[in-house]
């Protein structure tokens, strides 16, 4: 060999192992792109090279020093390419399984170990390569990075092997198949139930080998004899028995098993030892010789299934991803089920764009759809030949279709379909068994189909595998009707009012009574449109309908306002925290509801007293105050309230007083519109309105010989 | 043999090092081609794992419907009945009970911690033989579709960084909603509506605030946030057209608007200009589909009586409820409702009566009414709130009123459909109620199991933003394996 080409193969080594390092910083980071996963992929053909060269590189690397071979130019020198080749090779390995490495699937520890002891052997064999031509090597450097290098290499691939071909691949064949699944009728209690839990969760301690505590449990006559702490249980007395104790020891003792650190028992594995000991602890016993009704049997039975695989396998390959795309539209969705998988899912929307047509565009991947979801779309009779074409259909919903239960037949060639809902489509029960002839079928929803109960009984008796999903049925318990409802969106009016009342249930009959008494359906007055109210009320109103019990009474109070006045103004201003929008709060027409905090009310624990001006003067007979009362929020009525009018600011006379009686402690809260008439009607257009609050709050409440607060949202002129 | 050594020497000059150099720069720069981040600082679009809008296995549940009770409803008087409170009516909480648990300033300073039983009687239902409150009858009734998990607990004891929690995975906010994460990483199913919607409504108990950020979008792209929908004339703000624009008019403008915002998008790059694009073409198709979602004329008698009469009254939780089936029906991914109104730190035997009266008929109906239209096993509905509530009573405790504070170590929620086992109870609090004696659930582990049935492994669905990965479930979350059926 040229000593250029050396020179080159020397400097790609050195090229290599830095890329190397540059991959293994990277760690996570590292994204290998598409082109390159056919390189990463080349690894487990590639790392047979290495393995084989390497290996002789480093047995002849061992024996270099020799006195046969020292002064052999051949060997020397055949080594020496050798083990350049051979750490070229692994470099070049191991930057594959790098790539590699980066594939979904690859993870946990092996790999990391694998790994770790791959790069060792490249970095390894680099290493003896490029200290072997100093005057420091010797013999034993020799020796010892051969032989470094050879257990790397030789652990790294057993590892590669673990990964590839399994754990225990080379051994399975010869190894006890215990593992395989036994039938339930032919399963021992202790055999196929007891003893695995053994052999996995205690024999690494307690075996022939390690007999941790004395103790044995690998055969029958060892687990009888017990440790040294004594026999293991008590045949069918288990809170006695040495064996449970330990294993329901809490996790912090030390005498607790398996110790913390190794697998620990689960809860079900620890029921199924006690069962076990309970019922004897026998080792003979057929799990179906226990009555039906055991607890052992029932959960021995769960544990020897067989678990279920979880995800569907489709034997169908994926559609072109252009042409699912191209088949997106606004109003059809095809959406894969999962990454990697070639199954499809598709939805369709908007009654008005539904024709047959949406589904026929779909014949290009008819095999790989196999969820349509048609909810409330017009879908015919005749489009149900379409649908049948979709071979792998697995889930339809037909809900509220325009199909019928004659159409379904053609649907009886779809072999694959589980689940199939026809709710709200006029079916009748030979449709239905039609249906539900296809083998693979196990959900079907046939609420609001018209179908009689008894036939559907018959037919879940018949097929106690289908679930059939009947839904709803109106058990015929009347239901309390909703309250009416105000519709109008003012409560205040000037002169008249149309009064709107609604109540959202179809045919419900809205009462309603004027005078404060209670509404029935007979002698209350019936609601129609068009009734005008003229001065302020209090409706109390209630929904009727047959069938249904009668609602609960509501009120609604309207009032009238004659007058707004022109101006207004504080005298005496309300508390800071309470000031609404300012005096025309109380005048603004909107009232302030039940929170009191919400901006809409003013209030004050003084007098609260508003002066109003009028351009023209007005014909005033009566003065309402909407207040609030709210006993545990210290809000009490006003216990005074004086009106005072005249032509202007200067002339006021005291025209009308109102007293408010003693609070209760039992007064609920309430809005109450006070209202102080007026002796004779006045012309006035100065009006001085005054609030007192209650003096000194009486002493059954926690605020006891405090002021009370007074809240006032609106006055209503009149 | 000397020979060598001497070459070997020789060999090493100063234009091999700098050869050999190039070579190892050489090798750097090969690999750096390989690590996409490592010079540009910002994260790429497409993460290596996670393909947005495609789960990573195939998934249980398609849709979700978050029924939330927020305020926190009191475990308690609900799902986890626990007679020996009533036995020890009045007793003091014992101090080994409580441990190192850390209270509220509401109850930290009260004097004595009474430990105070369920006013309400509980009975057993279905095969399940579940305990339920005597307020919660029609829970009951399908006790054998619902999975009851009685040891979710959670890190915050106060309303808003629990809700936030729950709502993002983290207690701070500004990360996405879990409704948002579950729009990007399975994208949507009907392209009229969004794929996360938000209803709210309000019950007549002691109630805490919602608010926006609970639906952010985050540092998601904004077509992931949640669109409230809400109860008056405009169901969604703006979405109508102005009076007098016709629908040939309001085509013509989008339009010339996206013809100017594409020249924007080639001037700048910017892809919120294509979100926007895409929300006005949303918007468009949504001035069609949202009028027939929201009209609740055409329900049958059958489902205003299961539902309850309530459900045509707009803005209430029964018509939530009915609403939120009729999305969910038409592929909205993610329909998150809340009930406000059930923080009972006082008065709770008449409160929280009132509020389970909102909420009983109608969280029932759903999920009976998904059932029988099929939807149930594809559809996952949950229900519950953000903590539980104190064994003990806050304030002074009479026979017929007391109040429960905060208690973030174990409450009770349930959930049903989606892939999740039906008619079991899961987990176990001790005999007082106050801690998780068997199979915790925390909220991370809840998050986590939540994507998993809709397909999604929770460790890869990130999202780089400002330099780190995120996830909904941060680095915890274990998948509850023991409630998959």
């Amino acid at each position: 060999m040229k000593s250029s080409h050396k020179g080159f193969a020397e400097g790609t080594l050195f090229a290599l192992n830095i890329f190397i390092v540059v991959l293994l910083i990277a760690g996570d980071s590292l994204v290998v792109p598409r082109w390159l996963q056919p390189v990463g992929r080349m690894h487990p053909l590639i790392l047979h090279f290495p393995i084989v060269i390497l290996m002789l590189a480093m047995v002849m690397e061992f024996f270099r020093y020799r006195a046969e071979f020292i002064n052999e130019k051949l060997y020397q020198t055949f080594t020496s390419y050798l083990l350049l080749l051979g750490a070229l090779l692994s470099s070049i390995t191991v930057i594959m399984g790098l790539f590699l490495s980066r594939e979904p699937g690859y993870e946990g520890d092996t790999l990391q170990w694998h790994k770790w002891f791959g790069v060792s052997v490249a970095f390894a064999g680099y290493g003896v390569y490029l200290i072997r031509h100093t005057s420091k090597y010797t013999v034993t450097l020799a020796k010892a990075g051969a032989v470094i290098t050879v257990f790397c290499l030789i652990v790294a691939g057993h590892l590669g092997g673990n990964l590839t071909h399994g754990q225990d691949f080379v051994l399975g064949p010869v190894m006890d198949k215990s593992k395989n699944a036994v039938p339930i009728d032919q399963a021992l209690v202790y055999n196929d139930v007891i003893r695995p839990i053994f052999e996995v969760k205690c024999q690494s301690c307690h075996n022939a080998d390690k007999m941790k505590g004395g103790l044995m449990l690998t055969d029958s006559a060892a687990i009888m004899k017990g440790g040294k702490n004594g026999k293991l249980f008590i045949a069918g007395d288990p809170a006695m028995s040495l064996l449970l104790q330990r294993v329901h020891l809490p996790e912090t003792e030390k005498k607790h098993m398996p110790p913390t650190g190794k697998t620990q028992l689960t809860d079900d594995e620890k029921m199924l030892l006690y069962l076990w000991v309970k019922s004897k602890a026998r080792f003979g016993k057929k799990v179906i010789d226990l009555p039906a009704n055991d607890s052992l049997r029932m959960i021995a039975a769960t544990h020897l299934k067989p678990a279920e695989s979880e995800e569907e396998v489709y034997d169908f390959s994926a559609a072109n991803e252009k042409e699912i795309q191209k088949l997106n539209n606004n109003y059809r969705v095809v959406y894969p089920l999962a990454s990697e998988s070639p199954a499809l899912a598709v939805n369709i929307y908007n009654k008005s764009t539904y024709n047959v047509k949406v589904l026929e565009e779909l014949s290009s991947i008819k095999k790989q759809v196999v969820s349509l979801d048609l909810n409330k779309m017009p879908v015919k009779d005749a489009d149900l030949k379409t649908i049948a074409k979709f071979e792998n259909l697995r889930r339809l919903n037909l809900n509220f279709s325009d199909v019928t239960g004659k159409g379904l037949k053609e649907l009886a060639g779809l072999k694959y379909l589980k689940s199939i809902s026809l709710t709200g489509v006029k079916l009748n029960i030979a449709d239905v068994k039609q249906l539900v002839a296809i083998k693979s079928l196990n959900e079907l929803a046939v609420w609001n189909s018209g179908l009689n109960p008894a036939d559907l009984q018959s037919l879940q008796k018949q097929n106690p595998k289908l679930s059939l999903l009947t839904g709803f049925k109106d058990d015929g318990k009347a239901l309390k009707l909703t309250s009416p409802q105000l519709k109008n969106t003012a409560v205040i009016f000037k002169q008249s009012y149309a009064l709107l009342l609604s109540n959202p249930i179809k045919g419900a009959d809205i009462r309603y009574t004027t005078d404060g008494s209670v509404p029935d359906s007979i002698k209350a007055a019936s609601y129609k449109p068009g009734i005008i109210l003229t001065r302020s009320t209090a409706i109390r109103t209630r929904a009727f309908k047959a069938g249904w019990i009668g609602s609960d009474t509501v009120q609604f109070n309207v009032y009238k306002c004659a007058y707004t006045p022109d101006s207004i103004s504080f005298v005496k201003y309300p508390d800071d925290k309470y000031k609404g929008d300012g005096a025309k709060t109380i005048i603004d027409k909107e009232l302030g509801g039940d929170n009191f905090g919400n901006g809409k009310w003013v209030a004050s624990q003084k007098d609260l007293t508003v002066i109003m001006w009028f351009n023209k003067p007005i014909d005033l007979h009566s003065v309402g105050l909407n207040v609030m009362r709210n006993t545990g929020s210290q809000i009490f009525l006003p216990a005074g309230v004086e009106v005072w009018g005249g032509t202007d600011q200067n002339h006021l006379k005291l025209l009308s007083t109102l007293k408010t009686g003693a609070p209760k402690k039992s007064d609920p809260f309430a809005l109450i519109p006070l209202e102080c008439k007026l002796k004779s009607e006045q012309k006035i257009s100065c009006i001085k309105l005054v609030a007192q609050p209650l003096k000194s709050v009486p002493a059954w409440h926690p605020a006891k010989g405090k002021p009370g607060w007074v809240f006032l949202d609106e006055v209503f002129l009149n | 043999m000397e020979k060598y050594f001497l070459e070997n020497r020789l060999n090493i000059n100063r234009r091999r090092f700098l050869s050999r150099l190039s070579l190892g720069i050489g090798s750097v720069a090969l690999g750096s081609l390989l690590i996409p981040d490592l010079f540009s600082g910002k994260g790429d679009e497409a993460e290596a794992d996670f393909i947005p809008g495609i789960p990573n296995f195939a998934p249980k549940a398609k849709r979700v419907i978050y029924l939330f009770q927020d305020g926190a409803p009191s475990q308690l008087e609900s799902f986890d009945y626990k007679p020996k409170l009533r036995e020890m009516m009045g007793q003091e909480l014992p101090a080994s009970v409580r441990g190192n648990q850390i209270l509220t300033g509401m109850t930290a300073k009260q004097a004595s911690f009474p430990l105070v039983g369920s006013f309400y009687d509980f009975k057993q239902y279905g095969e399940s033989r579940a305990w339920i409150s005597d307020m919660f009858p029609h829970i009951g009734k399908i006790a054998d579709d619902i999975c009851i998990i009685k040891s979710l607990n959670t890190d915050a004891i106060n309303h808003d960084p629990a809700l936030t929690f729950f709502q993002t995975g983290a207690q701070q906010g500004n990360r996405p909603s879990m409704g948002s994460w579950v729009s990007y990483g399975l994208g949507s199913e009907n392209k009229n509506l969004p794929a996360f919607t938000v209803l709210l409504s309000k019950g007549k108990g002691n109630g805490q605030g919602v608010y926006s950020k609970l639906w952010s979008n985050g540092f998601l792209d904004s077509i992931h946030q949640g669109v409230q929908f809400s109860s008056g004339e405009d169901p969604i703000l703006y979405l109508n057209d102005p009076e007098g624009l016709n629908r040939h008019e309001r085509r013509k403008m989008l339009d010339k608007l996206a013809e100017l915002n594409d020249m924007n998008y080639k001037e700048f790059g910017d892809p919120e200009i294509n979100t926007k694009v895409q929300q006005y073409e949303m918007a468009y198709r949504m001035q069609t589909a949202v009028p027939e979602i929201m009209d609740v004329s055409k329900e049958s008698d059958d489902i205003v009586k299961m539902y309850g009469p309530e459900c045509l009254i707009p803005g209430t939780y029964a018509a939530n409820c009915l609403l939120a089936r009729k999305l969910s029906e038409n592929g909205v991914r993610f329909v998150q409702l809340y009930h406000q109104g059930w923080d009972q730190h006082s008065n709770l035997p008449q409160e929280m009566a009132g509020q389970a009266k909102d909420v009983d008929q109608a969280s029932a109906a759903l999920v009976t009414d998904l059932k029988q239209r099929g939807l149930l096993d594809e559809t996952l509905v949950i229900w519950g709130g953000e903590f539980g509530r104190t064994n003990y009573s806050q304030g002074k405790l009479e026979k017929a009123n007391y109040g429960r504070d905060h208690h973030p170590r174990c409450f009770s929620i349930w959930m049903a459909g989606g892939g999740i086992k039906p008619g079991i109870v899961y987990g176990e609090t001790d005999e007082f109620g106050y801690n998780i004696v068997k199979d915790p659930v925390h909220v991370h582990d809840f998050h986590a199991t939540i994507l998993n049935q809709l397909g999604i492994d929770h460790k890869k669905l990130t999202y780089k933003s400002q330099g780190r990965r995120y996830r909904l479930t941060d680095v915890a979350g274990n998948v509850v394996k023991g409630i998959i059926a």
